[in-house]
């Protein structure tokens, strides 16, 4: 072996497990619903039952009042009743409740006052946050090394607003971690509880072989949100109740990708366009017979077409957009078989749902009746308006700029910060304008990928799926409901660095804070210093919105809405000028 | 049309307007022989102060103050205006007087250094945005230490592999002092590639005097010297922009006193003219 070379273990799936689990612990839980119904010999000898009990579940304690999942969190987990009782709130809790208070916006005296209230030097706070006894509604504890967060006074807030009981047994959770939704409910520890938590992945596993699960994890699914997500699309929006109802027990879920897209992705590991696509997994290939309608439910897909040797990006299709329906009303109308006219692939994480081609035959064209053309022209608005179609705003010579932000996942970005090379003068107006109104240290680097003359700046993009919200252990990192902001909440921020080793994106950074003396903020126990995760947070709080777009003398940075073709089109062609 | 060429329009004609309406104002002061003198000249100190107010604009990011480029766009447009307010109210290019004069010669050079920065605002960016990767100003001789410690430690390597000094030898007569530092003031007012040119040709002529250890070094080199020449070109053109607007403002500055001293002489040595 040449010296150039080291052997080492191959980098296996539970070399980070998930929780401490022990031998023993396994065994109490196969004896247990719903591991023991399970058949262990389903599973392939790489992939054995009790690994995944071993590597992807924890068990964790809880006492009475702990929050387990707040509303709106991303979580990657379900979880199950192990011992105890947990209550899930049934109405929406205040924010405030939650720690999520929203930073009040700052009146005009509050913004004048900035001139000498403002610290002089970088980061500085009044107190380090989290047991802040200003912070008097939600407080933090350590559980054996895990932080967990509780609720003050939970009988009088149960005795306000609703809520079910889940005793042993239960399964909760497991809808918001499979399909990256935001958790629909607050779960409190009704007492002491002990639960399992089981990752996503561990869980998709199980569901793959074990039928009941998969079953009742569907069904639930089916119950709950399928009738609303078909509702919401254009082209179903006016089924009558009974076809949707037929059309909802039809239809089939599918997942592509990497859920955890974000762990191989980032600045180091840069592919060539070509090999970026050939990487990324089929959803429907070009020339292939239809096999159903596609309806993204979450993530994107990207749509191309053969060209040459390679692939040519035409368009990108997320949330609520449909794949293949012209092909099938083709075919419908000329009673031949239509092939797909493109190809579909997973963008990172994408998950489907197919309505099967029969049932759109049956159920869906003929309910259209009259209306063909008017599905058609609906489906063509939600593409102009929704998302990235190049052929109707951007020019066939643009697709490279839709590769651009496909590969670089800047299609994630809400408010994702462009700057125009050929505008911007380099003077670093808004990286000023930016830590005036952040505690004096800008919140964004004017830096990041070029494609010609447009730079995507390193800021946080305000995502359609923050992954840097998964596992924050206080859930002070948050999406506003109001604005689809995530923001930081600095008084209940830990300063565990999760949030920032999960956006792959690197728009958070981890900040040493300091007291208003001007001293550096370090732990008494440990003495290292009190960290802080900081990033864009649209300038929430500042009149002026957001304040390195308005401090641009030359119009060459803005914030654009990725899913709003038209918005970009519209600043790409001004840039022309 | 673009955006721009669309504002460009817009303002330059509400311009024109406005300066068509204070010409009507003076003409008709005039006409009943009164001076316009003391309003133009308060016209014009109102609209210095409003475009120094563009600085501390600048410095109350969290102030609803309107848009930078709004601010820009009125900077520029008024900016241009004065020159014409500044015609009606002096009455001659050369005012005499040497606190006129002076007051003059700041004028012109302020308004004259805000339309070189117009140029060059709109120039050098694109030139920019040519040149590989962006860079930023304040990194510039951090990155150019690091260049030159890597071309040195590609020489003495390439020395170490082959035993030859035909590529050290060349570095030290013709590259050490290409990266040893910034360039020169020529540069910085017209930089061009010729060196880099030069230099690169240099070094395919010595190649074929090289070893075959000492070729892979001097591969290295071209990427190095075609990196510290983009250092420089960034640095050079960022370094323009920067020292125009340093000069600017500093001018401005100064306009503002000039004006408000020869306001207060003004109004301390006005007769009242029938
Ligand atoms: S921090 Fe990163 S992942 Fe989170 S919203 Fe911002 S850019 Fe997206
Ligand atoms: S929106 Fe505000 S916080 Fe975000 S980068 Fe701009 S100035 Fe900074
Ligand atoms: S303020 Fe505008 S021109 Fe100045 S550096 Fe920022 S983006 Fe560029």
């Amino acid at each position: 072996m040449s010296e150039l070379e080291i052997a080492v273990p191959r980098p296996r799936r539970w070399n980070e497990p998930f929780g401490e689990m022990a031998e023993a612990d396994v065994d109490a839980l196969l004896r247990i619903e719903p591991f023991r119904s399970i058949d262990a010999n389903a599973f392939p000898p790489s992939l054995p039952l009790r690994g995944i009990l071993l590597g992807d579940t924890r068990i964790g304690r809880y006492q009475a009042g702990d929050l387990i999942v707040r509303e709106g969190d991303y979580g990657h987990s379900a979880f199950l009743v192990l011992a105890g009782t947990v209550r899930v709130v049934l109405e929406r809790l205040d924010a405030k409740l939650l720690g999520r208070e929203e930073p009040p916006r700052r009146s005009w005296r509050q913004a004048i006052a900035q001139l000498w209230s403002n610290a002089k030097l970088p980061e500085v706070r009044a107190s380090a946050g989290a047991n802040d006894p200003a912070n008097d509604r939600v407080g933090t504890r350590d559980e054996s090394g895990t932080a967990r967060v509780f609720l003050q006074d939970v009988p009088r807030l149960l005795e306000k607003t609703g809520s079910v009981q889940l005793g042993v047994g239960e399964i909760f959770g497991e809808l918001a971690a499979l399909t990256r939704t935001p958790r629909t409910a607050t779960v409190i520890a009704d007492g002491r509880a002990t639960l399992l938590e089981i990752r996503w992945q561990g869980l998709r596993d199980i569901m793959r072989r074990s039928p009941a699960i998969r079953e009742h994890v569907e069904q639930l699914y089916r119950e709950n949100s399928l009738r609303v997500h078909l509702r919401e699309t254009p082209l179903l929006y006016d089924l009558p109740d009974n076809i949707i109802e037929q059309v909802a027990l039809a239809t089939e879920f599918e997942s592509y990708g990497n859920f955890d897209w974000y762990s191989d992705f980032g600045p180091n590991h840069a592919r060539d366009a070509t090999e970026q696509i050939a990487a990324e997994p089929l959803i429907a290939e070009e020339g292939d017979r239809p096999t159903g309608l596609l309806l993204i439910r979450s993530g994107f897909a990207r749509m191309s077409q053969r060209h040459g040797h390679g692939h040519r990006t035409l368009a990108y299709l997320g949330k609520g957009q449909v794949f293949g329906f012209s092909e099938l009303i083709e075919s419908h109308a000329t009673g031949e078989g239509v092939p797909w006219r493109h190809s579909l692939r997973a963008v990172g994480y994408v998950d489907v749902l197919r309505i099967p081609t029969e049932v759109v035959r049956e159920l869906i064209i003929p309910n259209c009746g009259l209306w063909i053309a008017d599905c058609g022209l609906r489906m063509q608005d939600t593409q102009q308006s929704a998302i990235r179609n190049p052929k109707s705003e951007i020019s066939a010579s643009d697709a490279r700029l839709l590769d651009f932000l496909a590969d670089h996942r800047f299609l994630n970005g809400t408010q994702t910060m462009l700057i125009n090379l050929d505008r911007c003068t380099r003077c670093d107006d808004c990286v000023r304008a930016c830590a005036a109104t952040h505690d004096n240290n800008p919140r964004f680097i004017r830096q990041g990928p070029k494609h010609d003359n447009l730079m995507v700046a390193n800021a946080c993009m305000h995502c359609v799926d923050p992954v840097c919200m998964i596992g924050c252990p206080t859930g002070a990192i948050a999406r506003d409901a109001n604005t689809g902001t995530v923001r930081i909440n600095d008084r209940t921020c830990i300063g565990c660095s999760t949030c920032a080793n999960s956006c792959p994106y690197e728009a958070i950074r981890m900040v040493e804070i300091r007291e208003p003396g001007g001293a550096f903020l370090v732990d008494e126990a440990t003495q290292q210093p009190i960290l802080k995760a900081t990033k864009c947070d649209f300038c929430a709080a500042q009149l002026t919105g957001p304040a390195c777009q308005n401090a641009c003398p030359h119009d060459a940075l803005v914030r654009v809405d990725m899913a709003n073709l038209t918005g970009l089109s519209q600043w790409l062609g001004r840039k022309a000028g | 049309m673009s955006f721009f060429t669309r504002r460009r329009i817009r303002n330059a004609s509400l311009l024109v307007l406005a300066l068509a309406g204070i010409v009507w104002w003076v003409r008709a002061r005039e006409q009943t022989l009164d001076s316009s003198a003391l309003g133009t000249g308060y016209l014009l100190l109102a609209a210095v102060f409003f475009l120094a107010s563009y600085n501390v604009r600048k410095k109350l990011p969290f102030l609803p103050l309107g848009g930078s480029t709004a601010w820009l766009q009125w900077h520029i447009y008024v900016g241009i205006g004065t020159v014409g307010v500044f015609a009606l109210h002096a009455r001659t290019a050369w005012p005499s007087g040497w606190l006129e004069a002076l007051l003059a010669v700041t004028f012109y050079l302020t308004v004259g250094s805000g339309l070189v920065g117009l140029y060059l605002t709109r120039t050098i960016p694109p030139q920019l945005a040519r040149v590989s990767d962006e860079i930023t100003y304040e990194r510039i001789p951090a990155f150019r230490r690091q260049v030159r410690r890597q071309a040195e430690e590609v020489v003495l390597e390439s020395v170490a592999a082959s035993g030859a000094t035909t590529l050290a030898d060349f570095y030290t007569a013709r590259l050490y002092g290409f990266f040893a530092g910034a360039r020169g003031w020529r540069y910085l007012v017209r930089p061009t590639s010729a060196l880099r040119r030069a230099l690169m040709r240099e070094m395919q002529d010595v190649r074929r005097y090289l070893s075959e250890q000492e070729q892979i070094g001097c591969e290295r080199l071209f990427t190095l010297v075609r990196r510290k020449d983009d250092l420089d070109f960034h640095d050079a053109r960022q370094k323009v922009l920067k020292l125009w607007l340093f000069g600017h403002i500093g001018l401005t500055y100064a306009l503002v006193l000039l004006a408000v001293l020869h306001g207060l002489l003004a109004h301390a040595f006005h007769g009242g003219v029938a």
